[in-house]
């Protein structure tokens, strides 16, 4: 008797603390919907009448080309890497991850310091040879330039995607069409596509989802779109009716994208029933061949990945003198502990989470997971906007509480602190942490667990000493991509953090901003460094669990 | 027993968690809380709180000249003016601020008529800065003065070719004007400057004459249209007096050289003046330090603090019995416009609507 209301109370818990942190995250952003019904004011007009085209023109613009660039780049990288052998694929393999270590808006400003009239380019070809060249095609604060730092920043996504379904289930198709004399042109265009579409589509959708949510880069180029528009007017204009009716338009363009993936993933699933993965036998390049594929993947490498980083190590000699002091260190360490912190809450939040849906196969927890995505998909103005008005009332609510603790309490404890900025990174990283945490219990299956519970011992209990050493390395990893994400994170830290706050991504922002592009570079080479490093584990970690 | 302990554990940890969370949030009120300390014992430790936008290291110099003068420690929150003016607003009757520190005329009188002000009387402020460069209620005060000039390409444009904001608008311009985008508020003040001066209609005919007359599409700030200059792109620019000061003293040469490429222009000097605008300081609604905070204005705008303020931004100190530093003394003086900046503020608005109607992206 006294076993089973024990065992209830235990699976409570896990469900119960879902439950509660599910509804958290929807709390806010119904907020935000809810507003929607109010009536329009009169700067809506005003922005619908004149601004409003243009938002959704280069939103969609961007939207469009990046996607198209990433697929194109993505998916050939990821074929020459999987099927052909040429000297250093086994480096290009990892390094052409790696442009995702750069955040697009430090490759933006970085672009264009290399690369404008002032820049080292044009200044050593006037300085020395007296060139003087086109402005135009040395230009890239324009839409087109915003579309090649996003894809050359962002088409790893596809790349990567691609590339693993391209090793893990693809061999025997495309040796079959090997066998059956095609030519490897042909057998990429009439085999691996087709069945990649699904990763493909799933790749690029990342990228889109990335490319909306984009703040830096618009901003810095001056390119009006979505994000820019709820924030200016929401800050400059101060309307911030207008500011949540456009972000409800944005919801509706990603609502529209996502649809749009659904339809184009259609129920076709090209998996495989045996789990065994077979590793695709590769073809060795020669001559030509060999260097082509060399060059390529070196030059989309450079683009990507050494050139930003040579100027930015440049800069950084020119400026660390002036910048290294008391204040950076603490600008670092805020960056880490913050990053580390909230890494850790989403985990922890994640394990929860998945492994209650993992236990209690319902409805309930499919739309747990439903929801938990959607809030990857939300880009961060519209989180700063619904997590502002959530926590402004919450705290008009708590006021009694904190006069409790303390007479002298002032109204806004929550929305004044930290609390703020790592809630809204739990709304919008949580997917990443939970998809993790979910694939390494798919992974582990369910009989360690039932045995576990059949010999006797909780849930809690069996999480701790049975599932929680089998998922580990999946924990680790998605702590890992998380922190990467939270210390590139710009939109919602600008907005959310608490004042005197600076982090690594904040600093490097304001200081482009002013156009002190040298002494942004500090500061955004460190949180290239440890992302570059943090990367690489998460590889060798995936690299440990596939042998 | 053991089940027992492994939900107390999991508690600990959640508990473990929320105080993390909890002290984290009492470490960014640590200032808060000795804000608040420093209130309670008021003779020991006096307080002005402010709200900035400006990052100069010469202005902690200054601050520390005052707490050495009164006392008074000067406690400083920086920010992007607009952050600031929501944040303030945001905080309403609980803000820490005493005052509000921003550039523009049109953002502090935007603070003012979101009620975030109130009026100051102090004849020392009245006598060191002049009525226009002042909020007519006294709700905010104008600090330093920039003005938004026309430079040019010194190897294709003549000086006596250039006269008036006006004549811009000329179709020998044609293709020739290099200008940021409207989204900035330097751009609507000087709109909003035009509206007050000539009226909406002239206002727009300008505007759409601009706009018919840009060498590209608006981008970049305003260093980076000096610099289209002198990359050739078009032959005048419209920029701010401060950022020809700061590209002559920047790190990068390259800068450096364009900044002494170009020529300025004051325009509309028989006419109606060169457009000026003001960063400056306004005392917050809800201030727990007033008298502090008065002494802290008075202070900024006295002689010896007024030379070194304007200074650090290459900008015109707002008390005339200052005199400009050299560099800005070398490019003569000027006729400013003649009109009470709080204009700019109240026709912001109806600047911005202009500016999306013909166009100016």
């Amino acid at each position: 008797m006294l076993r089973i209301r024990d065992l209830k109370f235990n699976f409570n818990i896990w469900s119960v603390l879902s439950f509660i942190f599910i509804s958290l995250i929807v709390l806010p952003n119904l907020n935000i919907l809810i507003n929607i019904l109010n009536h329009p004011n009169e700067n809506w007009n005003h922005i619908k009448e004149y601004l409003l085209k243009d938002y959704i023109f280069n939103s969609v613009i961007l939207v469009i080309f990046t996607g198209i660039f990433t697929i194109l780049i993505g998916v050939s990288l990821s074929w020459i890497i999987s099927v052909y052998d040429f000297p250093f694929r086994r480096f290009f393999k990892w390094g052409l991850v790696l442009p995702l270590a750069i955040p697009p808006y430090i490759a933006a400003y970085t672009y264009n310091g290399l690369l404008n009239y002032t820049g080292v380019i044009q200044s050593f070809l006037r300085n020395n040879f007296h060139i003087r060249v086109n402005q135009k095609y040395f230009d890239v604060m324009s839409a087109q330039g915003a579309v090649f730092i996003f894809t050359m920043f962002l088409f790893p996504y596809v790349y990567i995607i691609t590339k693993s379904f391209f090793e893990k289930q693809s061999a025997s198709l495309i040796e079959n069409g090997r066998v059956l004399g095609r030519s490897s042109l042909e057998i990429f265009l009439y085999v691996a596509l087709p069945i990649s579409r699904t990763a493909i589509v799933g790749g690029v959708s990342l990228v889109i989802l990335e490319v909306l949510n984009d703040y830096g880069v618009v901003k810095y180029f001056g390119i009006p779109t979505f994000s820019t528009a709820i924030f200016k007017t929401w800050f400059a204009m101060g309307d911030i009716d207008s500011a949540i009716r456009l972000s409800a338009s944005l919801m509706f363009m990603i609502f529209c994208i996502l649809t749009l993936e659904k339809f184009l993933r259609g129920r076709k699933q090209f998996s495989y029933t045996t789990s065994k993965v077979r590793p695709i036998s590769r073809i060795e390049l020669k001559g030509s061949k060999k260097i082509l594929a060399f060059t390529f993947c070196f030059s989309i490498f450079s683009l990507g990945f050494i050139i930003p980083t040579l100027q930015l190590i440049h800069w950084s000699l020119l400026t660390y003198r002036k910048i290294l002091n008391t204040k950076f260190l603490t600008m670092i360490s805020n960056s880490l502990i913050i990053a580390l912190l909230s890494s850790g809450i989403i985990i922890i939040l994640a394990v929860i989470i998945a492994n209650n849906c993992r236990i209690s196969k319902g409805p309930l927890s499919k739309i747990y997971s439903k929801i938990i995505v959607m809030g990857y998909s939300i880009p961060g103005a519209v989180i700063a906007i619904a997590v502002i008005v959530f926590f402004v009332a919450l705290d008009n609510k708590l006021y009694w509480l904190y006069r409790m603790i303390n007479d002298t309490s002032s109204k806004l404890v929550l929305s004044t602190s930290i609390v703020m900025l790592i809630f809204a990174y739990v709304i919008r990283f949580l997917a990443i942490g939970y998809n993790s945490i979910e694939s390494g219990f798919e992974k582990v299956g369910k009989k360690f667990f039932e045995a576990s519970r059949t010999l006797g011992m909780n849930i809690t209990e069996t999480f701790f000493k049975v599932d929680f050493k089998m998922i580990r390395h999946a924990i680790l990893g998605g702590f890992l991509l998380v922190f990467v994400d939270i210390l590139k994170e710009l939109p919602l830290t600008l907005i959310l953090r608490p004042f005197n706050f600076n982090t690594l991504a904040t600093k490097s922002f304001e200081y482009a901003n002013d156009e002190m592009i040298h002494e942004a570079a500090v500061s955004s080479l460190i949180i290239i460094i440890i992302s570059v490093i943090l990367i690489y584990f998460f590889y060798k970690i995936g690299d440990k669990e596939a042998t | 027993m053991k089940r027992k302990l492994s939900v107390v554990s999991l508690s600990f940890v959640l508990i473990l968690l929320i105080a993390t969370l909890a002290g984290c949030s009492t470490g960014q009120e640590k200032t808060a809380n000795i804000q608040e300390e420093a209130l309670n014992s008021k003779k020991e430790n006096q307080v002005v709180n402010l709200y900035t936008d400006r990052h100069y290291d010469t202005d902690e110099k200054l601050y520390e000249l005052f707490t050495e003068e009164t006392g008074i420690k000067v406690n400083v929150v920086k920010g992007k003016s607009d952050e600031l003016i929501e944040r303030l607003a945001r905080e309403g009757k609980d803000t820490e601020a005493d005052l509000l520190i921003t550039a523009d005329a049109g953002r502090l009188h935007r603070a003012k008529t979101k009620d975030l002000l109130q009026p100051v009387t102090s004849n020392t402020l009245t006598n060191n800065i002049p009525t226009n460069l002042r909020d007519k209620d006294n709700e905010w005060f104008g600090l330093t003065v920039r003005g938004r000039i026309i430079v040019y390409s010194k190897d294709r444009v003549d000086p006596s070719e250039l006269s008036t904001y006006e004549d811009l608008v000329n179709p020998k311009w044609k293709g020739k004007i290099l200008v940021r985008s409207s989204s900035n508020i330097y751009n609507q003040s000087l709109l909003a400057s035009f509206i007050a001066i000539d009226g909406e209609e002239k206002a727009k005919q300008w505007a759409k004459g601009i706009v018919e007359n840009m060498a590209r599409d608006p981008q970049g700030n305003d260093r980076a249209q000096a610099t289209a200059v002198v990359a050739g792109e078009g032959d005048i620019a419209i920029m701010n007096t401060y950022y020809i000061g700061k590209m002559l003293n920047s790190s990068n040469p390259e800068e450096v050289k364009v900044a002494k490429n170009v020529g300025i222009f004051f325009p509309n000097q028989d006419t109606t003046g060169t457009h000026i605008n003001v960063s400056g300081v306004g005392l917050t609604k809800y201030a727990k330090n007033k008298e502090n905070a008065i002494k802290f204005m008075e202070f900024l705008s006295s002689p010896k603090a007024q030379e070194q303020f304007a200074q650090a931004n290459y900008e015109y100190p707002a008390n005339p019995s200052v005199e400009p530093s050299d560099l800005l003394k070398s490019w003569g003086e000027f006729k400013p416009q003649n009109i009470n900046l709080s204009k700019l503020g109240e026709f912001n608005q109806k600047a911005v609507e202009i500016f999306n109607e013909v166009g100016w992206k």
